[in-house]
């Protein structure tokens, strides 16, 4: 297999977008090409990364669709539906075509318009992902999920309710430094737990998660533009090499995990993706992490192997995972505060990456980042996908 | 109308799973019988879901996830006042969602 | 005919006593105070001025409402709406949200709209939530009849609090089949959906004397969604 190089991102302001899904991914993907400047090089491959076309727009085929846009003919090009994990599962795929010489330039774009119907649809479509019969038909949404997930590790590990909300002012603040983010406020303790009135301003979602441990519900799209190593070296690029990538399965009702407070996909996928790199978690300069729900990321620092099992929340405590801290996790503000158009989530977590190693991620700059992490998280953590960037001098 | 809610036991090594795979996660075989999910055991972990999808028009919805001495898992509606990790709960049938006309049954556990 | 006097009071409306409702200040999720507190009419004009622009924003129903209330607080200011009152929050002085409604009699309430221009902080919810105070509270009334012209927004309250069908009703705005919220239900969600300080603290109530309002290109941008300031 050969080196694989990103030598082009961008995303769109996720948020409430009045474009469409095809408008939003057009965006992102010329953005990319743009700063990949190619040249009179064609795009040989494209891959669209997305879990509602089908049934929140109402429209299928959507990367033939986002070719014929671009003018991109007669590129390949493939949709990939891996529920919230579409995004890091669509870039594994084009790092597959360029690593298997099967394509040298490929473009790599994940966009959800979720906000085309209501909330209480949206809730439902994501729903979908749940087992039909043993979790779906009992009204089993994917708050619902993190809510039973959340009691059981807090009762524990003895993670609090503190430690959530921090989690979520950590994101939120770090998002008021990144432009592109849907979440642009400022919350703090006493608003969202301690005041009397933090019973109205974070009212309970699936106890014990509240309004601020949950993302919102975004419109976005995000676009990479990968190559081979060695013609990105010709190009006298920057270097963004991917040195590892992994991807994990787990059982799809939550409840038959034998261990319910592991995230067992999360533990694997990383494993394979930093034995791929050379590395081990302890060389990472910043992380992005599935922060759908606050209780994932201190889940994930510890299956991703930068904490113990148990101890992401004294991690947190300590600081070490802010912005100034030896391990920043979500600099970009993560699914929560960056905002979770869900295909396109994947994709604008390297996008983050990958500014930070190049050192265009403007104020919340992690400096010196050489080695980043990101972890995708599909289903209820059933399906995962690990990747870990590095910049090369 | 189903009134029960059913796994499936494996002929080979007698490993039970719900919900049913096609393949036996204890041996590989691929030939199973049913049996019921019904009983008694206790509460893993549970939650009160505020955010609902539209089928549901309360306030919130209590689901757990229950483990039954026989050592099979299940995930339903929580009927119950006082809810705890590790309380004995027992299964009964009952209207877990109602889709337009549809009523649809399923597992909900109440206190022993 | 008689003088103008005259004339002018056939088409008055009688006035009720109506107490004034005690400003409260509430925690916000940032952390900001939010001040809420009643209006009297010469501060109409100022608040016409921040809607006007919303009665062409189609998005959520605020064209509707703003057109409503626009209207709503021109009767008031003009003494063409019986027992009529209008609540605002004020974060440092400047307009966050407001709410609106009138006494049909000393038992019933008649709730019209709640607008939300600071969006993402709830800040329609404890409104909606102070008008509910006042009504059973501090006018001391046995009931509010209460719709709402945005489906998914009312859902909640619907079942929030919850409400019940009183649809013989024909509610003033349209006609539509009323809901209701009576006594009981208020002061058994009250712990979970109402709350605030008293008395509002010298120096914020002081700084919520004058009604300041955000620019227009700020209250539209926001309420759709551009210049996003929360979820």
């Amino acid at each position: 297999m050969r080196g694989v190089a990103i030598i082009g991102c961008a995303m769109t302001k996720f948020g409430r977008s009045d474009l469409s899904l095809m408008e939003l991914m057009g965006e992102s993907s010329l953005g990319a090409l743009r700063d990949a400047d190619l040249g009179d090089r064609p795009v040989d491959a494209v891959y669209v990364a997305n879990m509602g076309a089908a049934r929140l727009n109402k429209q299928t085929a959507i990367a033939s669709a986002l070719v014929d846009r671009l003018n991109l003919f007669p590129a390949m090009a493939e949709a990939v539906e891996n529920g919230p994990a579409s995004g890091a599962s669509a870039f594994k795929n084009g790092f597959q075509a360029v690593a298997s010489e099967m394509a040298d330039i490929v473009l790599v774009t994940g966009g959800e318009r979720m906000r085309e119907v209501n909330n209480l649809e949206v809730t439902d479509f994501v729903a979908s992902l749940s087992h039909p019969e043993a979790e779906y038909i009992y009204g089993v949404t994917l708050p619902a999920l993190a809510g039973m997930f959340a009691r059981l590790y807090m009762d524990r590990y003895g993670v609090t309710a503190e430690h959530l909300a921090m989690v979520a002012i950590k994101n939120q603040e770090n998002a008021l430094k990144n432009p592109y983010a849907h979440i642009q406020q400022e919350i703090t303790m006493e608003g969202i737990l301690h005041a009397p009135e933090a019973v109205v301003n974070n009212p309970l979602i699936a106890d014990p998660l509240r309004l601020y441990d949950c993302c919102p519900v975004s419109d976005g799209a995000a676009s990479l533009v990968l190559c081979p190593l060695e013609m990105a070296q010709q190009m006298g690029k920057q270097i963004v090499k991917v040195t590892g990538l992994g991807q994990a399965t787990d059982t799809h009702a939550v409840h038959e995990r034998p261990d319910p407070t592991q995230l067992t996909a999360v533990r694997l996928a990383a494993q394979k993706a930093f034995a791929m790199a050379g590395l081990t978690p302890k060389e990472i300069d910043l992380a992005e992490l599935h922060d759908a729900f606050t209780i994932l990321e201190i889940a994930q620092s510890e299956e991703a192997g930068f904490f113990k099992k148990g101890e992401g929340h004294l991690a947190l405590e300590k600081g070490i995972t802010s912005l100034s801290g030896e391990l920043p996790i979500n600099p970009s503000g993560g699914l929560k505060a960056r905002g979770h158009p869900v295909g396109a989530t994947g994709v604008a977590q390297l996008v983050e990456l990958v500014w930070q190693l190049r050192g265009e991620a403007g104020k919340r700059q992690v400096e010196g980042a050489k080695n980043a992490f990101a972890c995708n998280f599909g289903g209820f953590g059933n399906n995962v996908v690990a990747t870990v960037l590095k910049r090369e001098d | 109308m189903e009134e029960k809610v059913c796994g499936v036991r494996c002929k080979a090594c007698g490993k039970e799973s719900y919900p049913a795979h096609a393949i036996c996660p204890g041996c590989g075989g691929d030939d199973f019988e049913q049996f019921e999910i019904a009983g008694e055991g206790k509460i893993l972990t549970y939650t009160d879901v505020y955010a609902l999808p539209l089928d549901y028009v309360q306030r919130y919805l209590r689901l757990a996830i229950v483990e039954l001495d026989s050592g099979v898992r299940a995930t339903g509606q929580l009927l119950d006042d006082d809810p705890k990790i590790g309380k004995r709960v027992k299964t009964i049938i009952g209207i877990v969602r109602q889709s337009g006309d549809r009523k649809i049954h399923g597992l909900q556990f109440v206190p022993v | 005919m008689g003088n103008g006097n005259e004339l002018e009071a056939l088409l008055r409306p009688p006035a009720t006593e109506m107490p004034q409702y005690p400003p409260k200040v509430i925690t916000l999720a940032s952390g900001e105070q939010m001040v809420v507190r009643q209006i009297d009419r010469e501060e109409v004009p100022i608040l016409l001025e921040a809607i006007a622009p919303l009665i062409w924003v189609e998005r959520d129903f605020y064209d509707i409402v703003a057109a409503r209330f626009f209207a709503e607080l021109l009767a008031f200011k003009r003494y063409r709406v019986r027992d009529e009152y209008c609540l605002v929050g004020l974060i440092d002085g400047v307009l966050a949200g407001m709410v609106n409604g009138r006494m049909v009699n000393k038992d019933i309430g008649m709730s019209y709209h709640t607008l939300t221009i600071r969006r993402g902080l709830r800040v329609g919810s404890h409104l909606f939530a102070a008008k509910m105070e006042y009504y059973l509270e501090y006018l001391k009334q046995k009931e509010v009849l209460i719709v709402a012209e945005s489906p998914i927004g009312f859902r909640r309250w619907m079942i929030e609090y919850p409400l019940q069908k009183k649809y013989e009703v024909q509610h003033e705005l349209g006609g539509v089949p009323s809901w209701v919220l009576t006594r009981e239900t208020y002061f058994a969600a009250k712990p979970r959906l109402v709350s605030g300080r008293r008395p509002v603290p010298p120096e914020l109530l002081k700084k919520a004397e004058a009604i300041i309002l955000p620019e227009e290109e700020t209250v539209k941008a926001q309420v759709l969604g551009q210049k996003e300031v929360g979820s």
